[in-house]
């Protein structure tokens, strides 16, 4: 798994830590069961606080993802991406939400909106 | 291997790295006998000249700021100050020992007669004037440290003085103690050893006050 | 959880300053930064633990021993880097090696002469001769040698290149791998304890300004920016710190007061703007 930290992204460690580790889990490199790397060899390898990385996995535990073993680490839920995707979801229905009411405020028809969706689903490559 | 004989080794490695300072020491005091024609004398000029090497594991320490090593070492501070009397009185073994052994020899070979009690006498003298100058330099540079202290590294110059002149003009020092050696050497030594040994320990206890007292 | 070090009210009386009832705890398995301006303290609490100073009040302990009464079981386990070498400049690598190895039971010179290779350390090299990041990592392989528990470094990273800092830092990160290491950083370069700091102790003229996790320490504070008018009484008075210049302010406050000044520019605050803008006049910048 690829876990990179940027000094100057402006979010905090353990929120990048967070969202790379979910990425993973949804992306299927990190699958149910899997060992997340030990606390303190990625605080090591990272060069950032215990704490930080400490921060970082009790709320992923906390919201679902993983779950600590006493003494033998952190492995990933088996609900994990269902998780991701209920949360993903919520995201494009936020978005969404904007979006009507910005195209309210324009002025466009329902129609319209649909069709600008199409267009710009087609522009946007899928990653 | 006890914490004072550790202790005493890292004064060794302290002062090591100038052994031809020392060396010096114990070279230059031979001629002086020869010059002078006396083991007396050469023996007491001997025993200054190390004591004034003493000072060598003081001032290196502060040099290069090893108290900070003595704070850290897991080790009593008295352990250090015994050490340190140790190696002391070491470096004065050395300096009478190499003396006593170079320097009759080197007398008689100027066809001057060294007879053995002259060598007793001298020897004792020796000693007799090292741990005096010891017991009050050691706790002088404790307290004061090496440069501040350095009255304390003059001592054995006024002292070797001070013996020259007395057995140079007034000779009945001289003979008073030759006297007294042949008369009664056991009770001259007993005294005589008593004396230091509570001097020592009044230094010691001293020396271990002032460390134990000294903020770092 | 157990506390490597604990520091309880401790003070110290010198003519020109005073240490204040200091308190502070660090568990085992973390890196503490003690950080705060020069003349804050720091070199005389790290004197104190190390009882080279002796307290006015107050109590130090190591490994849960009284570091007072104690004194020779807990210098056995600790480790102490101070920004020069406390060897003779005239030993080799070796003679200090042999000098200060036979104080400690432990001793492992094996790991010692892994050690130096590791470190790029000749051992026939005199100490006289290692630059100052060389004669950090003497002093760190000699605390790894006799496997110290608490790590202590009194400002080992002034006057290093970056390269050299780096590279403690992730000695440093090794070290407390396991779990079972802890260690006290003082510094005034804040930057170094930025990420591999889990606590922070912040000195401000002799006394504790603040304890805890960086985190939570980075967090306390933002910065606000505006214009001249926009700078309002309530923004000088609850201000930890503050900065006027003709076209306008910069100030640091607290992070629960950030909801009272709406349409102001807010932004994390690091360490090192935390301690300028706390810093008290007279005092040196951190």
């Amino acid at each position: 798994m690829k876990l990179i930290i940027s000094n100057v992204s402006g979010l905090p460690i353990y929120e990048q830590i967070k969202q790379q580790v979910k990425s993973a889990i949804l992306s299927g490199e990190l699958r149910e069961e899997e060992m997340l790397p030990s606390l303190r060899t990625l605080a090591k390898d990272l060069k950032i606080s215990v704490l930080t990385v400490t921060r970082a996995y009790t709320e992923l535990e906390q919201e679902g993802f993983v779950k600590n073993v006493q003494g033998r680490g952190c492995f990933v839920m088996g609900s994990g991406s269902a998780l991701i995707r209920e949360q993903l979801i919520a995201k494009v229905e936020h978005h969404l939400t904007q979006a009507i009411q910005a195209a309210a405020m324009a002025e466009l028809s329902t129609d319209q909106l649909h069709r600008l969706l199409d267009i710009l689903t087609e522009v946007t490559p899928d990653d | 291997m006890g914490n004072i004989w550790k202790a005493a080794r890292l004064d060794l490695a302290l002062v090591r790295p100038y052994w031809k300072s020392v060396c010096f020491n114990l070279v230059l005091p031979v001629v002086f006998a020869a010059v002078n024609r006396s083991l007396l004398t050469g023996i007491c000029f001997a025993m200054s000249t190390m004591a004034m090497a003493t000072v060598y594991p003081f001032s290196i320490a502060e040099k290069n700021g090893m108290e900070r090593l003595y704070g850290i070492l897991p080790v009593p501070k008295g352990a250090l100050v015994l050490g340190r009397y140790v190696f002391v009185l070491a470096m004065g073994l050395l300096s009478l020992g190499v003396s006593l052994l170079a320097q009759p020899p080197v007398l008689r070979l100027l066809g001057v007669p060294v007879e053995p009690s002259e060598i007793v006498t001298a020897a004792a003298v020796g000693a007799l004037l090292f741990v005096l100058f010891m017991v009050f330099q050691v706790p002088g540079y404790y307290r004061f440290g090496s440069i501040k202290g350095r009255a304390f590294l003059y001592i054995p110059v006024g002292g070797f003085l001070v013996i020259s002149l007395a057995l140079s003009k007034v000779p009945a020092v001289g003979r008073w103690v030759d006297s007294a050696a042949e008369a009664a050497p056991g009770r001259l030594i007993f005294s005589g050893a008593l004396i230091l040994l509570t001097l020592c320990a009044l230094s010691v206890l001293l020396s271990v006050r002032i460390m134990e007292n000294k903020e770092l | 959880m157990t506390n490597y070090l604990e520091v309880r009210d401790l003070s110290k009386t010198f003519d020109t300053f005073q240490l204040r009832n200091v308190s502070f705890t660090l568990p085992k398995g973390y890196i503490m930064g003690l950080i705060g301006p020069n003349g804050a303290g720091k070199t005389t609490t790290i004197k104190l633990i190390l009882n080279m100073l002796k307290p006015s009040g107050g109590v130090v302990r190591v490994l849960g021993m009284d570091a007072a009464g104690q004194a020779q079981q807990v210098k056995a386990e600790l480790g102490v880097v101070f920004d020069t070498s406390y060897f003779s400049d005239q030993w080799t690598v070796s003679e200090a090696e042999r000098a200060i190895s036979v104080f400690y039971p432990g001793w492992d010179r094996g790991k010692f002469a892994r050690l130096l290779e590791q470190f790029h350390i000749a051992p026939g090299k005199k100490v006289k001769a290692l630059s100052k990041g060389m004669q950090m990592k003497l002093m760190l392989a000699c605390a790894f040698s006799y496997d110290a528990k608490l790590l202590i470094l009194d400002e080992p990273t002034s006057g290093l290149d970056p390269v050299s800092r780096d590279e403690l830092l992730s000695i440093l990160a090794a070290y407390i791998e396991d779990g079972q290491h802890s260690v006290l950083f003082s510094t005034h370069i804040t930057a170094d304890l930025e990420r591999c700091a889990d606590y922070i102790t912040y000195l401000r003229s002799g006394q504790v300004f603040f304890t805890g996790s960086k985190d939570e320490f980075v967090d306390m504070f933002r910065i606000v920016k505006g214009g001249t008018e926009e700078l309002t009484d309530e923004i000088r008075e609850r201000a930890a710190g503050m900065r006027t210049f003709p076209t306008g302010f910069e100030a640091l406050v607290k992070t629960e007061d950030i909801p009272r000044f709406p349409g102001l520019t807010v932004e994390g605050a690091s360490m090192d703007e935390i301690l300028v803008f706390t810093r008290r006049e007279g005092e040196e910048n951190g």
